[in-house]
């Protein structure tokens, strides 16, 4: 059933649609998930690179498409409030040895996935990574949407932390089911709440991105274990002991609880935890006390030091 | 929308062909989809023939799976379950105005409505599942994690904006002759429920044909005493009381 058109396409393959004639050069796989095939390719015509996407099965990827055209639309009309008008450029078939494989053709989004990014860039950047993720988000459910299957592999990072999200495949429109997850990220799974698709199911996969992406050992251990002593209690505590997640924290409890107002105030408590300063990322220990005296002594070291220099 | 899902991890053997049963059973508009459960050990070569074969037969698929991605191979087998359903019934129609022509043969824009259509029914229509768990003894170690699987599919049935209900079978049963036993009635929510399979005496038999028939039955009279003997059941009182038994 999905077995067929799986093995990759060579590179230099031309690909021409068979309703629009579009034609595009295979330049190389970019991925390849559950829906499809992701390659990179050259328009011919414009010698312009893009990505190109094969579908296993024709309703998967049309439901896809059709989010895609949606938001398009929404961002049309409301003057590009949603998704930007470029980023879903052709939808056509493909076909390959009398068979019709239906692929679109999108932007092309430079970029590392998070974990690499971050791997490169260092934990810190999650601060920024995080409030851009949580603006297109943000845009997502202002339109009436969620994304449903947020994860590490969705999210492309440019190398400042520009966020893109890509595979639309889990969007689903608000009220309605999330018809694709993945087990870490839903909240199902922690039985933190059901499978309808509003806001606050995106704040738990989120939440638990970060966690997974700060604190991965405790996260494996919590949801490995039998799944009927697993809960969300277990997220709490790592949340609560994890040093790494302890600029967060306090956000990261409300977002696995689903206690934000709207998007709009989850992004804005986070932006206002990631630019006070006190906070400022690395995980905050308490100053023990002796420390604190040694503190005092090199201030008043110091100002001995100023006196006699300024030679009052 | 009527499903079966059997679990299982072997081959049958006692009593009606599977195949067959799973035949009729799509005869009725039941689909059935396969389950076949790796863990510790394999399921054969006969086993997994079996499987696909039952699937087939019966118009659904079939998966072999460990109890680790038990529930989201439910989940996935579903929801896929459900959309080629109306896939097909979108394709019926279709051929009738297009003449010999499937919605993959429109052009994008076309099908791009015609997809819209089908997923608004995917999420809307009704849907009836029956799951059917072999409950041989090498199927022991591995209930509780059937358990789990339910409890997460009723979740994700439960978020579905149509009507979704949900029923349990094992077998077979603890007597001979009792191809299989209701553990849990037609629910919408397993909130309340606390164990789902109590009353679990393994026994080596593996009827799997005669007990997709039984839950055929049930689908079509609501209980596994069938038609015929339902009256009897009623009369002597045992039927209702042995059913709330299961249910918890
Ligand atoms: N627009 C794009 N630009 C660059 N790379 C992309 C783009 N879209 C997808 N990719 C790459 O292709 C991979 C697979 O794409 P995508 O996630 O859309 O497939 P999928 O089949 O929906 O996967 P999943 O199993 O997550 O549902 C991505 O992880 C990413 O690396
Ligand atoms: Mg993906």
């Amino acid at each position: 059933m999905t077995t067929s058109s799986k093995s990759a396409l060579a590179q230099g393959t031309v690909v021409t649609g068979r309703w629009k004639g579009g034609r595009y050069m295979i330049q190389r796989l970019l991925g390849q998930g559950s829906n499809g095939v992701v390659y990179l390719v050259k328009q011919l015509d414009s010698a312009k690179l893009y990505a190109l996407k094969m579908g296993f099965d024709t309703v998967d990827i049309q439901s896809e498409i059709n989010v895609l055209k949606a938001l398009q639309r929404q961002s049309h009309r409301r003057g590009n409030a949603g998704r930007d008008l470029s980023y879903l450029v052709e939808v056509d078939d493909y076909t390959l040895q009398g068979r019709e494989i239906p692929f679109y053709v999108m932007r092309y989004v430079k970029g590392d996935p998070l974990r690499s990014f971050l791997a490169k860039r260092g934990g810190l950047w999650l601060s920024i990574a995080g409030l851009h993720l949580l603006r297109q988000l943000r845009q997502l459910h202002e339109n009436g949407w969620v994304f449903g299957d947020l994860k590490p592999e969705n999210v492309l990072v440019s190398p400042y932390g520009e966020v893109e999200l890509i595979d639309y495949g889990g969007v689903s429109s608000i009220g309605r089911s999330v018809k694709q997850f993945t087990e870490w990220y839903d909240r199902g799974f922690w039985g933190a709440g059901g499978r309808t698709a509003d806001p606050s199911y995106d704040w738990f996969s989120f939440a638990v991105v970060c966690i997974h992406l700060l604190a991965e050992e405790p996260l494996k251990r919590a949801a490995t274990q039998l799944p009927q002593t697993r809960s969300y209690n277990d997220l709490l505590a790592i949340i609560r002991s994890e040093a790494a997640l302890s600029p967060y924290r306090g956000w990261l409890e409300r977002a696995v609880a689903g206690n934000f107002r709207d998007t709009a105030e989850a992004c804005q408590l986070w932006k206002e935890l990631v630019t006070s300063p006190l906070s400022r990322r690395r995980p905050r220990q308490k100053t023990p006390r002796w420390m604190l005296g040694a503190f005092a002594l090199a201030l008043t070291l110091l100002g001995c030091a100023l006196y006699l220099t300024l030679g009052f | 929308m009527k499903q079966i899902m059997l679990i299982t991890d072997g081959c049958s053997n006692v009593g009606e062909s599977p195949v067959m049963a799973a035949a009729l059973a799509k005869q009725e508009g039941i689909i059935v989809n396969v389950v076949g459960i790796i863990d510790y050990g394999t399921i054969g070569e006969l086993g997994s023939l079996e499987i696909s074969e039952i699937a087939k037969a019966g118009g659904g698929m079939s998966r072999l799976s460990g109890t680790q991605k038990l529930a989201q191979t439910m989940q996935m087998m579903t929801r896929k379950t459900v959309v080629q359903t109306i896939q097909h019934a979108v394709n019926k129609e279709l051929r009738q105005i297009l003449g010999n022509s499937s919605f993959e043969d429109l052009p994008p824009d076309q099908r791009s409505q015609v997809v819209e259509v089908m997923d608004e029914l995917s999420e809307t229509s009704p849907l009836e599942i029956a799951l059917l768990i072999d409950a041989s003894a090498s199927m022991k170690p591995k209930l509780a994690a059937v358990e789990e699987a339910i409890r997460d599919m009723m979740l994700s049935l439960g978020a579905r904006k149509g009507n979704s209900r949900l029923a349990v079978f094992h077998f077979p049963g603890p007597h001979s002759g009792e191809d299989a036993v209701l553990d849990l009635d037609w629910t919408t929510d397993l909130g309340t429920v606390r164990s789902i399979f109590q009353r679990i005496s393994m026994r080596g038999a593996t009827p799997t044909g005669p007990a997709i028939l039984k839950v055929m039955e049930f689908f079509q009279y609501g209980t596994l005493k069938g038609h015929e003997s339902k009256n009897w059941m009623e009369e002597t009182g045992r039927g209702e009381g042995m059913l709330g038994d299961y249910v918890v």
